[in-house]
């Protein structure tokens, strides 16, 4: 952003350079910082903290993490914005809820079964809305979620409106490790895709669809794969957290808020990028459950306000601002063509 | 027989969410954006007449005239909201991406939803308008007074619209704007300006349609949303741009979700019109009446 990088004081105590240095350091040691995060995120149960408040609220933020993260792979890296992710998840929650309650099947096996349920949905799902864009692509989404929503609440099997209480269910570090294990399952799959061909052509489908099919590329199979990617970890993540909130009912299982929530957590870290969607579901979900707690029923009201803010402020989120000052040394080391490339092109508004 | 009156009151309704899916269209397309925000234009004009009503009389109840009376005072607001909205912050995200302009709309949606919430709370209301004799029979068919006058102001707003549209000088201008921005500027259209007037007559209507739709179904806060998928269903079907595309596919879905609710159960009405959207989008997206009615 422009405010940033006329700001001389700022780059001569941190010069662009550096910055730049510190992503290629990130790039080269991708791997180990993975590990390392993995390693911190498993300790704290170590140390002795089992139950509680900050139990809740870090199991959480991996939740969100997981969720922002799925997201991601198809509206970030693949230009496919969704506003219906959350049917993957209220899917994954009540099959789990069903099989657990109903038919009596172990919670591991139980997921298991969520996660074939959310494949077999999304594939259907990603036939129908996959040849959508624009416009109609999101709004496609969001009325899934809404009918899939309308016909669970429908449904006797899902308890209709009033939603499944569940008993007898694992103590809350069994969910703390399983959230963490799948957030780092999650980001290592994606940082490894990055890295490949797959990545690329869905990073191409995203810049340029029509070149993309021109090269040769099947695109609709590298959609439906990504899609359904993204469906299978947002699948488990619901199913495990109808049992981690012992409670799930049609408004908290396909809730249109979190999917507005998860939208703009990847928005605020910044899109296409890995460490986004985690650094900015880390980041506002600390922020909302501290308004949450601080000013009862008014999170949502400050999650309308920090979305309206993001898209007009910094619509290239946290990472993406960063690496834009740490490209400005594109212009002294490769020209001014090279810089020119990388700047993105002005933002034209009608005022 | 019954099926007959099924259809009736899907009419009458249908001619509401018309009203209101006028507007969204129109936003589309003159401004071309996706107003996620347009649903909780119909609450606000909802809420308004209520507000008024009860200030008015102490209750939320009132004759059919005063209550007629509030429709120019709640157009009026929303259009001032409306204004202010795209002047404040749509306008901001023009022209970039398809998808931060969803983005905004949806979270200004959300930001309005819940500042009702808090200052309403989440119950449901509804306008009570007192008739000596509430319903009409005719040839066997049971009409509410109310819908009746719910029905002829939709339609009334609707038209106002249109003609509005086609033969004011303003009305031009939007037309333009829709057709050709650079053009529009160069023959001297103020297209910042043009494009707010879009966003509050499409509000001021959606507000006057939520009036009505106070008085014969419930308000409240969260109800913004449905509207909204609602008008995009009727769009979609009409055509974007579309006036008298947008007037048949509101009466159309209002009498699928009222033969839903007759013949079904009214619990499958919304699965029944999200189904329709998503069929409608893969089969038909660019509107049965296509793009060469636009307005």
């Amino acid at each position: 952003m422009s405010t940033e990088s006329d700001d001389g004081l700022l780059r001569s105590v941190v010069p662009p350079a550096w910055v730049d240095q510190l992503f290629a350091r990130c790039q080269t040691h991708g791997w180990t910082l993975i590990l390392i995060s993995a390693v911190v995120g498993a300790l704290p149960p170590v140390f002795g903290l089992r139950e509680g408040y900050v139990m809740t609220v870090l199991s959480e933020m991996f939740l969100f993490a997981i969720l922002a993260l799925s997201w991601d792979i198809v509206g970030g890296q693949t230009g496919y914005p969704s506003f219906g992710n959350m049917a993957f998840f209220g899917i994954g929650a009540y099959t789990t809820a069903i099989l657990v309650k109903d038919a009596a099947i172990a919670f591991p096996i139980a997921i298991l079964g969520a996660a074939i349920a959310v494949l077999i949905f999304a594939a259907i799902n990603g036939l129908i809305v996959l040849r959508l864009r624009g416009h109609y692509f999101a709004i496609a989404t969001l009325g899934i979620l809404l009918a899939v929503q309308q016909v669970t609440r429908n449904l006797a099997i899902a308890g209709g409106a009033s939603g499944k209480i569940l008993f007898d269910v694992p103590p809350g570090v069994v969910f703390y490790y399983f959230f963490l294990v799948v957030l780092v399952v999650e980001i290592a799959v994606i940082y490894y895709l990055t890295q490949t061909r797959f990545g690329f052509i869905l990073n191409a489908i995203r810049d340029d669809e029509g070149k993309a099919t021109a090269m040769g590329f099947n695109t609709t199979y590298y959609k439906t794969a990504a899609w359904m990617l993204a469906a299978l970890f947002t699948g488990l993540a619901g199913s495990a957290y109808g049992l981690f909130n012992t409670f799930i009912d049609p408004q908290t299982a396909y809730n249109g808020a979190w999917n507005v929530e998860l939208i703009a957590m990847a928005l605020m870290g910044g899109t296409g990028t890995v460490a986004g969607p985690v650094i900015g579901a880390f980041g506002l979900h600390t922020v909302i459950e501290y308004v949450e707690t601080a000013f009862v029923g008014w999170q949502l009201v400050l999650l309308g306000a920090a979305v309206i803010v993001t898209v007009i402020g910094f619509p290239k989120g946290v990472v993406g601002t960063i690496r834009e000052y740490a490209n400005e040394m594109d212009y002294y080391e490769r020209g001014g063509m090279a810089a020119a490339d990388s700047e993105e092109p002005e933002v034209t508004t009608d005022e | 027989m019954a099926i007959t009156q099924f259809v009736v009151n899907g009419l009458l309704v249908g001619a509401l969410f018309a009203a209101v899916a006028v507007g969204f269209a129109l936003i589309w397309g003159v401004v071309d954006i996706i107003n996620l925000a347009h649903g909780e234009m119909v609450m606000l004009g909802g809420y308004t007449a209520y507000w008024l009503l009860s200030i008015a009389t102490g209750t939320a109840e009132g004759s059919v005239l005063l209550f007629l009376a509030t429709i120019p005072v709640v157009v009026a607001v929303l259009f001032v909201v409306g204004y202010a909205l795209q002047r404040t912050l749509v306008s901001r995200v023009i022209g970039t991406d398809i998808f931060l302009t969803l983005l905004v709309t949806f979270g200004i949606s959300i930001a309005i939803q819940q500042l009702a919430i808090q200052a309403w709370t989440a119950n449901p209301r509804s306008i009570q308008v007192a008739f000596a004799d509430p319903s009409l029979t005719a040839a066997g068919l049971v009409i509410p007074k109310m819908k009746l006058v719910a029905f002829v102001g939709a339609i009334i707003l609707t038209a106002i619209l249109y003609l509005f549209l086609q033969r004011t000088r303003t009305g031009r201008a939007i037309r333009a704007v829709s057709q050709n921005p650079e053009a529009a500027a160069l023959v001297g259209i103020d297209v910042a300006h043009t494009r707010a007037i879009t966003f509050g007559i499409s509000s001021a209507v959606a507000g006057g349609a939520g009036a009505f739709i106070a008085t014969i179904l419930n308000i409240e806060p969260q109800m913004g949303l449905i509207y909204t998928l609602k008008s995009f269903v009727i769009v979609v079907f009409g055509g974007v741009g579309s006036i008298p595309g947008a007037l048949t596919g509101g009466l159309l879905l209002g009498t699928v979700e009222e033969l839903t609710a007759g013949l079904v159960s009214s619990r499958w009405t919304l699965a029944v019109s999200f189904t329709l959207l998503i069929v409608l989008l893969v089969v038909k997206p660019k509107g049965l009446f296509g793009t060469e009615a636009n307005e």
